[in-house]
């Protein structure tokens, strides 16, 4: 889990262009949007091409992925949910 | 023409060293690669990191451009805002395709998708500026930046007290090399001082980005007045010369859009018989030939009126310059097809 999660990090500071920051800079459980990272809906949309791209997984509900997106220890949750045992 | 229009800002990140400092003293810029690049300035001074993040060069570019211009102008809030754009930007727009191809058709990121179309720059403008009047982007290849003009002068004529209008280009590799098959470029390698001796076909490419803010009322720090415009699309023999020969209104000066290509050296020809006596000043050899090269030309032609002096360092190759410059005429004309013609005069 905590290799995920530290790849994770990297992608999204990849995938965001996030120059500043590096990932020991995000924390497990801070929130992804508003405050935290300050992303914003566009990126939100980067965050979802991400999950398809890397990790071969679709979210087809927006509802779900306002649950997944939350933060960095979500998504990590949920990409381990989806892949075989 | 009804009435004058007055340019009260302006500023540009070109090929030169534009953006800052003084342009009479700035050093000349040129290469041998058949390609003029922008000196890009930095952009954080000018738009939040978070902003610039998502942002590709020409995005940069062209809003940095406009936001130096309004600082210049001291104009806080813009008007309408009016652009135009021949290509818009390419890298997000090859990014995007190549996506398409690579994840076929899935999987796309929104963000080139966005910035792809053409009038981003303006949007991006009005958001950072938090404006909402009329915004407009056109995208008419070598009349993109003539009709952005055009729009903002008919503006100003209806009441406006100002409009922020400019133009924006960027060359990738990608369509530098398109262009380059279909005879856009010279095929030998080209020192971009000497691009006026060498003439055969193809040109040199350029890029960059203009931004004006024009007002309907002069005030003591305007560059210049726009009294005349005329826009000519692929003239039949005859035309040009006619429609040259309608600015007979004594231009002490001529800025003229040469640019070496043999394929359309005959246009300036025309300019040379209808203006004998008048001298000229080229200009492509400091931004390169693309859509809306005219902007640049404009810029250069508004400086040249307000300083009552040419940058003397980018024209070492040219010496019978007069010593009062009242009126200039601008003339460019974008590969035989979009031809423009514009006069100044002093303010």
């Amino acid at each position: 889990m905590e290799e995920l999660k530290k790849k994770l990090k990297e992608q999204i500071i990849e995938a965001l262009n996030l120059q500043d920051t590096k990932p020991a800079d995000i924390d497990d459980n801070a929130p992804l949007f508003g405050e935290g990272l300050g992303l914003d809906s566009i990126d939100s949309l980067e965050l979802m091409v991400l999950l398809e791209r890397q990790y071969h997984i679709k979210v087809e509900d927006p509802r779900e992925g306002r649950k997944i997106l939350q933060s960095v220890q979500s998504m990590a949750e949920f990409i381990q949910s989806k892949q075989p045992a | 023409m009804k009435g004058k229009c007055y340019i009260q800002g302006m500023a540009a990140i070109s090929p030169q060293p534009t953006f800052e400092g003084d342009i009479f003293s700035a050093p000349l810029v040129h290469t041998d690669s058949n390609l003029l690049a922008c000196i890009e300035p930095d952009y954080k001074p000018f738009v939040p990191g978070n902003s610039l993040r998502r942002m590709t060069r020409v995005l940069k570019m062209g809003l940095t451009t406009a936001l130096k211009c309004l600082q210049e102008s001291g104009v806080a809030t813009p008007g309408p805002i009016i652009t135009g754009t021949g290509k818009g930007s390419l890298q997000d727009t090859e990014r995007f395709i190549k996506e398409i191809e690579d994840y076929k058709e899935t999987a796309l990121n929104p963000t080139p998708f966005i910035q792809s179309t053409y009038n981003s720059v303006n949007g991006l403008i009005a958001l950072q500026q938090k404006c909402t009047a009329y915004n407009n982007t056109f995208v008419h290849r070598g009349f993109s930046f003539e009709n952005a003009l055009l729009d903002s002068m008919m503006l100003i004529q209806e009441g406006e007290p100002h409009t922020l209008t400019g133009a924006f280009e960027e060359i990738t590799a990608e369509h530098f090399y398109i262009k380059s098959r279909i005879g856009y470029w010279k095929s030998e390698s080209t020192d971009s001082r000497e691009l006026y001796k060498h003439l055969s076909p193809g040109t040199i490419a350029g890029e960059g980005a203009v931004f004006f803010t024009l007002a309907g009322t002069p005030t003591q720090q305007s560059y210049a007045a726009i009294s005349g415009f005329k826009m000519l699309y692929k003239p039949v023999p005859g035309k040009l010369t006619a429609t040259l020969k309608n600015f007979t209104t004594h231009a002490d000066l001529i800025v003229t859009g040469r640019n070496g290509d043999s394929n359309f050296e005959h246009y300036y020809q025309e300019l040379d018989n209808c203006f004998p006596d008048t001298p000229q000043l080229p200009f492509k050899h400091l931004c390169g030939e693309y859509d809306t090269a005219g902007a640049f030309g404009l810029w250069l032609s508004a400086h040249i009126l307000k300083a009552q002096q040419v940058p003397q360092q980018w024209f070492s190759m040219f010496n019978q310059l007069p010593e009062h410059i009242n009126s200039i005429l601008f003339y460019n004309h974008f590969y035989g097809e979009q031809h423009v013609m514009i006069l100044l005069e002093r303010v």
